[in-house]
């Protein structure tokens, strides 16, 4: 079992005023990660990515965690399944 | 029926999940041509979900491939409707509403099925994301199934690589009142390879059997077992779709099957708050 706080790096990824920040997260590649999605707005989003194949509601103020295997070099999209109006955003593993 | 030579595969791997549990003429259930993942209908959305198949070239007597009851396989269209609703991060309830249309018949009532849903842990925690499924189905229709009133339980495993996931259900079915009520557990499955291509359009390949009971050996000719060539993804305004055919393997399965499973997820509200990170059932 993959323990928190292990051999993972954490990254965060924060939403307010209707956007991702950062739009673009570096991340090192063939390493295991875990993402703090923070959900600093008063929307409820749905912070998914077709690519790692991942979705999770998060409501106002609140903050999840995503874990994720160690990612092969490449580009993964991420965005709020909620509002197709938010600009998506990319995780960029290399 | 002659099953092509290339089904020969499938069918040793058929064998081997298995794993010598066999009856003739075992289960496949038309209304549910779906392969379930780990994850659930996210915390405070529902999903309407209709699942579609028709047998394209089946059975001509009942009781024989996926005809559970005195009608035909053959023509058959079933059609099931799907209410789900997401509990909290890691659990989900549903309830369907199953209807059948015999070939050269109108549609009618075929049952009725309420169910829960989860996921163990957080997707990524464990090697293997591992969810379970409980499920109670009822209905009064022997015309299409003779099993009154029946109880399912699946693991749900799925793993992840790279862009492929691999989804297996092993399901293990009881009938607690109709006709094989005083037999064991049946055994079946649901599995699926499926690839992550665009999110509008993505390939996949899905295997349906019933093997019979748990406990007493049946010739594997006369099992069911498909493999439905499928693409799935998502269409504009948030609908998911998945379509497929299917081939039967053995004389004990119908020939041909089409289905088509459309699904629309919307916010409704939260009964719950986030699950604790640290949680693993709830």
């Amino acid at each position: 079992m993959a323990e928190p706080g292990g051999k993972e790096t954490s990254f965060e990824i924060r939403f307010s005023d209707h956007h991702f920040t950062p739009q673009t997260l570096v991340v090192p590649a063939g390493q295991p990660l875990v993402l703090t999605v923070v959900n600093s707005s008063h929307e409820r989003i749905e912070f998914e990515s077709f690519k790692l194949n991942r979705e999770k509601v998060v409501g106002p103020g609140e903050t999840i965690k995503v874990r994720l295997p160690a990612l092969p070099a490449g580009t993964y999209d991420f965005f709020d399944d909620f509002h197709p109006d938010v600009a998506e955003g990319e995780i960029v593993a290399k | 029926m002659r099953p092509c030579p290339c089904s020969h595969a499938f069918l040793c791997v058929a064998a081997f999940c298995s794993l010598g549990a066999l009856r003739c003429a075992a289960q496949v259930d038309p209304w549910e041509f779906e392969v379930y993942p780990y994850s659930t209908t996210p915390r405070g959305m529902a999903e309407f979900e209709t699942d579609n198949s028709v047998v394209t070239s089946g059975h001509d007597e009942g009781g024989e491939g996926t005809a559970a009851g005195t009608i035909r396989s053959q023509g058959m269209w079933s059609n099931a409707y799907e209410f789900s609703y997401g509990l909290t991060d890691r659990i989900e309830g549903a309830i369907y509403l199953n209807m059948a249309q015999p070939d050269g018949g109108g549609l009618r009532w075929a049952g009725d099925n309420i169910r829960l849903r989860g996921r163990l842990f957080d997707q990524g925690v464990l090697p293997v994301d591992v969810g379970w499924y409980a499920e109670l189905e009822w209905h009064k229709t022997p015309q299409f199934d003779d099993a009154m009133r029946e109880l399912e339980f699946r693991p749900i495993l799925e793993k992840d690589v790279g862009a492929f996931s691999i989804l297996v259900n092993p399901k293990f079915e009881k009938v607690l009142a109709g006709v094989g009520h005083d037999q064991g557990f049946e055994f079946g499955y649901d599995a699926g390879i499926h690839y992550r291509w665009t999110r509008a359009l993505s390939p996949g390949l899905e295997l349906y059997g019933g093997a019979g009971l748990v406990d007493q050996l049946g010739p594997l000719n006369g099992q069911q077992h498909y493999v439905f060539p499928v693409v799935w993804g998502e269409l504009p305004h948030g609908l998911e779709y998945n379509f497929g055919a299917g081939y039967g393997l053995t004389h004990g399965s119908d020939r041909v099957i089409v289905k088509s499973n459309l699904e629309l997820e919307r916010f409704v509200g939260a009964l719950f708050k986030a699950s604790a990170d640290s949680g693993w059932f709830f």
